[in-house]
């Protein structure tokens, strides 16, 4: 028995060798950093492109080649198959020592002396990882990877995870001034500054792309029901108007609905544009138990079960085929089940696949305010990279307009920096004519619409959504009047503010100079008079006091 | 000297052999269970104690516990002060529960179809110790059957009468496990029956994801049919017949009851059952009575429930007092086990003929619009039951099945047979032999089945539902991972899960207390 039990041991020391043997950073010769993104093909194209960029700016080492001797030595060398790719396609003496397979050409082939750059790092792709717990348990347990893809970053700031960029980002030409200023809320966070006793924006992540959040119309859906397409910017009558009239020559009466105005409908858009957010000015409080909430949760319920534009949960399932990039929705949309749906620039991924479609894009149908969603995929440097520097020079090529091109040739939502929106290849891309006069719609929106939902420092967002999430729940299912679910949704939601002030007491000085200006904030709405802008930190607000002239 | 020192060589030898698993046990289990306990009176949060930041971790007694009820301290506060006849600070303000009660109350729910999942073991395994086995002649006839039922299907296709790719798949199905019962035998049904447990869950939940579909899916494409055949009878019929037909199952409620409290009376008469035994029973057996009552209430029918229940029970509680045995006092807890099992049945099936009687008042208006087959695990209101039904499938071919197929080989054949020369029917030998003789069987299997079921309804609400809709699927287990690991109050969470313990230490030790005792009886 001990032998066996020898034996076995022996077996799993054997194998531990083997697979340390097959880690990545064994295989290269090169720093391997990690970026957990999601499965996205195109991530691919980008990593290549960031590979080559960091060749063709000198981001790396360089290699000179003078005699045969030089080059058996330079091909003992550990390269993976994606860094002999951009190595060939980067450098002007690529071709020269790799064939088109990335095979290495014989030494007496090579016409030398060859010159070289090899990038400074290898970025491998980690979509196994991208799930939001485990991010936090890999994080907090001192094993996260270089390079995260997040959504609004404001819980790992608070664990602590994520590197401050704010003064690298500066130098190395990342800053938020790169980008859409929608989304700077999203990127940043405020932390209070010991040397000049002041709350100051700290930058933590750059954008991968920037989403905005409009409805797509398939206009061979309207044209096979005598319809026009919507307009670009509607009311909440002409949406009402419009859905009922399409519902109603689609669907023959006595028989199961299949064809809907839209997908869905944001409800956030539709209480905004009453100029109500979540949050009140200082986001100190949830303001959901208002009228205006109830107002919207009982529109909802009668777009969905009234008057039918929208699908019920139930219709949901019943179309789910969970095929295809982005869901059945978009599937759904090209065939006509949809008339609409919301979703962003990206949508054009799937939508190109289904051929050359007849399109066009409205806003979101709104009371008073105009306004759409925004918002981001960023990426994050963690804490304890390896390769922090590597890492950073990541997010700077984000900045480039390598990657931004990459992004505007893909419609992988918008590129981070909007400069390259103004260029042809955006507007009028040469494979896609049908699509011209589609893309500024998002570019435009994103400038003067778009708004990045509210997160307050004082509860989380996950555990604000449960609260929300819940509250259309119960008002979808008959569980509970619009007004009782907008008030049980308000009282949820402060009582986990409460609650986290009890946990964090440090966040209290935070809480009270902000409820202070609460007040300031009332006193001075109340009196008619106009806010210094400055104050409001919800940046929804912000954008409706602009709208309607209250603030200075 | 030798001896001994091959003995501690021994010894040696067997503990590196246990070293590792030990260690795994103590690093994997034993350690963070104790660690937990800290937790739990903690407050840990992943946003405050991490090795990111160097805030100080305090001990907070009882306030996560106290959370978990009443939501937050000022909640808890008021609540002291109700009770104790102190003025409340502010009455206007608003109550803060706390989630865990409603989460509690959805695991209790799903646990309803505990007894129907124990209960389709027993028949599936009944079943499964028959020989089915049919001979050459059998399986020749089961192919003619077989091969008619699919040629049939195939051909109502082609001519256009509705039969679909899905009836003939079925069909065709359902007559090749026939065939290999008939061939292979009960091995074959018994291979079939535990398929669900050596299948992975999350494919099974996506699978029954699927069915559910209520569109698209098979439940509904079958039930739709049968429904607007239904609704159309309905129709037919004139409607107050329809209405009144709740009179009848309510009428047949109160028998039910009039026979439950009748059996526990005489149970006690002959001293079968004990004074304080009788207690929960009885109250188990008038509770659909109550819940009918406040249904119904200021209705007709609330009075004569009431009478009609309240009549039954004076009635026998006269019969013990003048009929009786001597009125000794009620301190003995002899026949509870079966006295529990009869009377949770019996409610059981008032609660159904209660939902039924429901369900008539209703029908005539329902169908007027043609009935619409549920939406399943996308309607709040059969979310819980769409997965109730989903684990009865689960249970039925499970390791309970495995459990009783063992325990009714090794029921004595001179039982039966001293039963036949009784002159026992099928029922009788089945409640006086089998299910006696199961009770140690049934008794581990409701204990493990009762910790399972507290324990349960994470993966099912995270690959299904996502816990929705409006949180009707939302189980302890996976309120706790909410908690841990998206909010982060790691301290709460474990608070949470402690609870749980308690609540399932608590019930095995009732069950123990008394499922042991009736299972020696």
């Amino acid at each position: 028995m001990k032998y066996l039990f020898l034996i076995i041991a022996l077996l799993l020391a054997v194998a531990s060798v083997g697979i340390f043997a097959s880690f990545p950073d064994v295989q290269t010769d090169l720093p391997v950093i990690y970026w957990v993104t999601d499965p996205n093909p195109a991530r691919e194209e980008q990593v290549l492109i960031f590979h080559q960029w960091l060749i063709r700016n000198g981001h790396g080492e360089r290699v000179e080649l003078q005699s045969p001797e030089d080059v058996r030595a330079f091909r003992m060398r550990r390269l993976t198959e994606p860094i002999i790719e951009a190595a060939r396609t980067a450098n002007p003496d690529g071709a020269k020592m790799w064939d088109g397979a990335n095979r290495y050409r014989p030494v007496e082939q090579i016409d030398l002396p060859i010159e070289l750059v090899l990038p400074a790092t290898e970025l491998r792709l980690d979509s196994a990882n991208r799930d939001t717990s485990k991010k936090i348990i890999q994080t907090i347990s001192g094993v996260g990877s270089d390079i995260m893809d997040m959504g609004p970053l404001r819980y790992f700031v608070s664990l602590g995870v994520l590197t401050d960029v704010t003064e690298r980002a500066r130098e190395l030409g990342f800053d938020t001034s790169r980008t859409y200023q929608a989304i700077v809320p999203d990127l940043t966070e405020v932390s209070f500054n010991l040397q000049t006793e002041e709350y100051e924006r700290r930058q933590y992540a750059f954008p991968c792309n920037v989403y905005v959040q409009l409805l797509w119309s398939n206009n061979a859906t309207f044209a096979r029901y005598g319809m026009e397409p919507p307009p670009r910017r509607w009311t909440i009558e002409e949406f009402e108007r419009i859905g009922k009239e399409l519902v109603t020559r689609a669907n023959p009466p006595g028989e199961r609905h299949t064809v809907f105005f839209s997908s869905d409908v944001d409800p956030i858009t539709l209480m905004r544009s009453m100029g109500l957010s979540v949050y009140n000015e200082t986001l100190t409080r949830c303001t959901l138990d208002d009228p205006r909430f109830a107002d919207t949760l009982a529109l909802l319920y009668k777009w969905t079960y009234e008057d039918r534009l929208l699908p019920s949960l139930e219709d949901r399932q019943s179309f789910d085929t969970q095929s295809g990039y982005g869901g059945s929705v978009l599937q759904l949309f090209n065939m006509g089940n949809y008339a609409m749906v919301r979703i962003g620039r990206y949508g054009l991924i799937q939508f190109r696949r289904f051929g050359s479609m007849d399109l066009s894009v409205s806003e979101p149908p709104h009371f008073d305010f105009p306004n759409t969603t925004t918002g981001t995929r960023c990426a994050t440097v963690y804490q304890k990279s390896a390769h922090p520097d590597l890492a950073l020079r990541f997010l700077q090529y984000l900045a480039s307009e390598d990657y931004n091109m990459q992004i505007v040739r893909d419609a992988d939502a918008l590129p981070p920096n909007p400069k390259y929106t103004d260029t042809e290849a955006f507007r009028r891309p040469v494979d896609y004519p049908n699509e011209w006069g589609i893309h500024e719609a998002f570019s435009d929106a994103a400038r003067d619409i778009a708004i990045v939902n509210p997160l307050s420092p004082f509860v989380v967002k996950r555990t604000a959504l449960r609260y929300y999430f819940d509250a259309r729940g119960k008002v979808m299912a008959d569980q509970a009047s619009p007004e009782e679910a907008a008030a049980d949704a308000a009282a949820g939601i402060n009582a986990e503010i409460d609650k986290t002030l009890e946990e964090q007491p440090k966040l209290k000085v935070r809480y009270e100079e902000a409820m202070q200006r609460q007040k300031k904030i009332d006193r001075l709405r109340e009196a008619g008079q106009k806010v210094p802008l400055e104050w409001i930190d919800n940046p929804v607000l912000r954008a409706y006091y602009q709208y309607k002239g209250w603030a200075e | 000297m030798a001896s001994s020192k091959k003995k501690r060589r021994e010894t040696l030898l067997a503990i590196s052999f246990l070293l590792p698993n030990m260690l795994g046990v103590l690093t994997f289990v034993i350690i963070p269970v104790a660690f937990s306990i800290f937790l739990a009176f903690s407050n840990w949060d992943l946003r405050l104690h991490n090795m990111f930041k160097s805030e100080p971790m305090e001990f907070v007694g009882l306030e996560n516990f106290i959370r978990l009820i009443w939501g937050d301290e000022q909640t808890f506060h008021r609540f002291c002060n109700w009770i104790t006849f102190q003025p409340v600070d502010d009455p206007e303000a608003p109550l803060i529960r706390g989630e865990f009660l409603r989460y509690l109350g959805n695991t209790l729910f799903l646990m309803m179809g505990i007894p129907f999942s124990v209960g389709g073991s027993l028949i599936a395994a009944i079943l499964l110790s028959k020989d089915t086995r049919g001979g050459s002649r059998g399986v020749y006839l089961w192919l003619i059957f077989g091969s008619v039922l699919i040629i049939s299907s195939i051909m109502l296709a082609v001519i256009g009468l509705g039969s679909t790719a899905m009836v003939i798949l079925l069909t065709g199905l359902a007559c090749g496990i026939l065939v290999a019962g008939m061939g292979g035998g009960v091995t074959a049904y018994r291979t079939l029956f535990y398929t669900p447990h050596f299948t992975a869950g999350v494919a099974t939940f996506l699978l029954w994801k699927k069915l559910y579909n209520p569109g698209t899916g098979p439940i509904n494409q079958a039930l739709q049919p049968v429904l607007d055949q239904f609704s159309a009878a309905v129709n037919a019929v004139p409607a107050g017949v329809v209405v009144n037909l709740r009179w009848l199952l309510l009428g047949l409620l109160v028998l039910l009851f009039g026979g439950g409290v009748r059996s526990l009376r005489r149970s006690w008469v002959d001293g079968e059952l004990g004074g304080r035994a009788m207690i929960i029973p009885a109250i188990l057996l008038c509770l659909p009575s109550l819940v009918a009552m406040i249904w119904t209430f200021p209705r007709s029918e609330a009075w004569l429930l009431i009478a009609a229940t309240g009549l039954i029970l004076l009635v026998h509680l006269v019969l013990m007092m003048t009929k009786g045995r001597d009125f000794t006092p009620p301190t003995n807890m002899e026949g509870v086990g079966s006295a529990l099992v009869l009377s949770l049945g019996m409610m059981v099936g008032q609660f159904v003929l209660l939902g039924l009687a429901a369900v008539t008042e209703s029908l005539p208006a329902m169908a007027a619009d043609g009935l619409e087959s549920p939406g399943w695990i996308a309607d709040y209101h059969w979310a819980k039951p769409s997965i109730m039904i989903m684990g009865l499938w689960g249970a039925i071919g499970s390791n309970n099945m495995l459990l009783y197929l063992a325990a009714l080989t090794n029921v004595p054949q001179e039982l039966y047979e001293a039963a036949d020369i009784d002159g026992a029917g099928r029922l009788q030998r089945f409640w006086h032999v089998t299910w006696p003789q199961l009770a140690p069987t049934t008794f581990f299997i409701g204990v493990m089945a009762t910790i399972y079921g507290l324990q349960g309804g994470f993966e099912m609400a995270r690959t299904m539902t996502q816990g929705g809709p409006a949180g009707a699927t939302t189980t302890l287990s996976y309120f706790i991972y909410i908690e841990g690991f998206e909010t982060g109050r790691l301290a709460f969470a474990a608070a949470v899960a402690w609870a749980l313990f308690i609540l399932v230490f608590s019930l095995t030790l009732f069950n123990w207390k008394f499922g042991n005792k009736y299972v020696n009886d």
